[in-house]
């Protein structure tokens, strides 16, 4: 069983792939949103704040497809999400601490500069994320705001240098036993 | 509608650690053995490299509630599927040390346990032989008599050889890593082949975990694993003396009754106790095993933190394993060394890091965001140096797992875990900080930070004891209360000590496994 001398092999591992049609069609979150997939759980309000942060947060996620990859992952059943917050003992389902974070991010947002976060100029958005780690949000509603930044960041990070690409980017070497798959 | 399924000699509540050896050990007996794992099968293929994959080998069973100034991280800290926490584990694999056993009676802490080093020995012997452990013993200053270890040490790559200077340089020492990781081919599994992709499960099978080697032997010798097996109770005689087996739940949404000689309760430290508490009845109101009221009591986890450095030198950060590959023990017997503190500690040092992840490279400096990211991460995947503090616990009665007022979808109530770290533990922790500074400025970093202080590991619960009074089972995990019941895993330990539990686990299971086969309910 463990005596195979192919020792790093390519599975058909479907990682981060986001399905098209059931079994005839796989693409990457990168491709997902290039083509403007329809997402399956978040609204348009919704997503284009994820984006905005995420972007602010961990530059090129929203390319990667940071949000269609969240989204993919909060559709699927609970078990088999690869999200980081499955570690973090928040309960499921995961999509209400997505909602009523980006709800109350909307909210602050709007009460702080008039704007929802995807409307914000830079300089506003780079105000908005110091307000979230510094936690300097009156009357936040929502799961933490600092906790938020964590987890968004985090989420951003496995999108963009999680993978065979993002760690070429880094200029290390990636390493697989098992790669995970290739259509990103 | 139930299933009734046929009596058979052993079931095993849980895959991974203790219930893999009792499972080998019963079965190589010539018992008929079922194992029930509540999470999904797996093979190698499965096991692909990947942070974001790994995920799906952590707790994907019913939410545990966490309170407490520092949570044992259930949800981080659990496995899921077969082979349970070992699937991701680091394979760092040292020994509790003589006076763990006895902190009670030594410093006036925690608990004893019903058992001395001397006696666990030979049973540390067997298990080092049977899955094969790397590491050097005559480097290991600290180390409690045994066996050699059968196979060479790892290689230590850059960041373990800067490290391993610091120590040096302040006249501390560091020891090969002992590790459940082949350097050779040994008994059929092939040698490491160090790229860091351990707590990803280990494809080839140099890692040892319950799937590579005991749950191999018990299959072999005929046991059955069921997987998606949810066991929500443990049913006893109508007397309430014996126990007779259990309800569980397949995927299929089916109930089944298993009936069996003797049950092992291997299902972790958290559910362990839950289903204990979840199965009381008219002959066991506080719930099984619990006449001492202690079940969920004393929940134990090691503090432990992360030390980060960035180096001129090239690090290699991404090679080894991901448990590390030094460690140092220097004071670990004097558990009463700081002023105001209590305790022991170790490094692991020199762990293997990727980029993304919780224990990754961009986590470890959430500070860091936008445009300087990519930039901190490049320099890092090259120069970046860690080294982990594993500190002790002390066994509580207040730090415990009850049951929640919330319930699963199968209606059992769901865990509640409660844990604070006392203050002379938390001294000690600041204490071990102030040392990894001084380490990593004695190592040439040229600047240090420390990440998150967090549970790791989860003990007690179910602690083991002389006194019925005073502990759930005795030192073979046989219940107090009803003697065909075991209880298997950290769980059982009365103290937390200061190092990964995993070899103390496998030990212990030997021990009773081959206890019950003696004396046969």
């Amino acid at each position: 069983m463990y005596s195979s001398p192919q020792r790093r092999r390519v599975l058909k591992a479907l990682v981060l792939a986001y399905p098209l049609v059931s079994g005839a069609l796989l693409l990457s979150p990168a491709q997902a949103r290039q083509r403007k997939l329809p997402l399956t759980v978040l609204d348009a309000g919704e997503a284009a704040d994820l984006e905005t942060v995420i972007e602010a947060l961990v530059p090129g996620s929203a390319e990667a497809g940071a949000v269609h990859f969240i989204d993919f992952q909060l559709a699927r059943p609970a078990v088999d999400s690869l999200l980081m917050l499955r570690y973090l003992g928040v309960p499921q389902p995961h999509v209400d601490f997505y909602r009523s974070g980006l709800a109350a991010l909307a909210q602050h947002s709007s009460e702080r500069f008039g704007k929802r976060p995807s409307e914000l100029p830079a300089s506003s958005l780079d105000q908005l994320i110091a307000d979230l780690i510094a936690d300097d949000t009156p009357g936040w509603s929502g799961p933490p705001a600092s906790f938020l930044y964590f987890v968004w960041r985090s989420d951003g990070v496995d999108v963009t240098y999680g993978t065979e690409e993002g760690m070429a980017a880094l200029g290390t070497p990636y390493m697989a036993h098992i790669r995970p798959q290739q259509v990103w | 509608m139930v299933n009734l399924r046929d009596k058979v000699d052993l079931l095993v509540v849980g895959s991974g650690a203790a219930g893999s050896v009792f499972a080998a050990e019963a079965s190589a007996a010539g018992k008929q053995v079922v194992l029930l794992e509540a999470g999904p099968a797996r093979t190698p293929d499965d096991l692909v490299s990947s942070q974001l994959w790994a995920r799906r080998l952590k707790w994907g069973g019913a939410h545990v509630e966490e309170e407490g100034n520092h949570q044992v991280g259930h949800s981080f800290n659990a496995g899921w599927g077969i082979g349970g926490s070992t699937m991701h584990h680091y394979g760092v694999w040292p020994r509790l040390h003589k006076n763990d056993f006895q902190t009670f009676t030594e410093f006036g802490q925690g608990l004893d346990w019903p058992l001395q080093y001397d006696e666990l020995r030979p049973y540390y012997d067997r298990i080092q032989s049977s899955i094969g452990l790397s590491g050097d013993a005559t480097q290991e200053r600290w180390r409690p008599p045994g066996e050699p270890y059968p196979m060479p040490p790892v290689p230590v790559f850059g960041q373990g050889r800067l490290l391993a200077e610091g120590f040096a340089r302040l006249d501390l020492h560091t020891a090969p890593l002992p590790l459940a990781v082949n350097t050779i081919p040994y008994r059929g599994r092939p040698a490491c082949m160090y790229d860091g992709w351990c707590d990803a499960g280990c494809p080839i099978g140099a890692l040892g975990n319950a799937q590579t080697v005991f749950l191999a032997k018990a299959l072999k010798s005929g046991a059955e694993i069921r997987d998606g097996a949810m066991v929500t109770r443990l049913l006893t005689s109508t007397g309430g003396q014996r126990i007779e087996g259990v309800e569980y739940h397949s995927v299929d949404g089916v109930l089944h009754r298993q009936y069996a000689d003797v049950v092992v309760l291997a299902a972790f430290t958290v559910q362990n106790a839950r289903l204990l508490l979840a199965s009381a009845n008219s002959r066991h109101p506080r719930g099984l095993a619990n006449h001492s009221g202690l079940v969920g009591r004393y929940l134990m986890t090691h503090p432990a933190v992360s030390v980060y450095g960035m180096f001129d030198a090239e690090t290699q950060p991404g090679l080894g394993p991901t448990g590390g590959q030094l460690m140092n023990q220097d004071g670990y017997d004097n558990k009463l060394a700081v002023d105001n503190a209590y305790g022991s500690f170790q490094w692991i040092i020199a762990n293997a890091v990727k980029p993304n992840g919780l224990l990754g490279i961009a986590n470890n400096r959430a500070d860091i965001y936008g445009p300087q990211l990519k930039p901190f991460l490049q320099r890092a995947v090259n120069h970046i140096g860690v080294m982990t503090l594993v500190s002790e616990d002390i066994a509580l009665a207040e730090n415990r797992v009850e049951l929640s007022s919330a319930r699963d979808a199968f209606g059992v109530p769901l865990a509640r875990a409660v844990h604070n770290l006392g203050k002379s533990s938390a001294a000690l922790v600041a204490h071990a900080m102030e040392q990894g500074k001084a380490v990593m400025d004695a190592a040439g970093a040229r600047e240090q930070w420390r990440g998150p202080q967090a549970g790791m590991h989860i003990m007690g619960g179910t602690v083991m004891g002389s006194d019925p009074s005073k502990s759930v089972t005795n030192s073979y995990g046989q219940s107090h209360d009803i003697n065909n019941l075991y209880i298997a895993g950290p769980g059982l330990f009365p103290g937390s000590g200061a190092v990964n539990p995993t070899f103390t686990i496998h030990a212990l299971a030997l021990r009773a496994a081959e206890h019950l086969l003696r004396n046969w309910p």
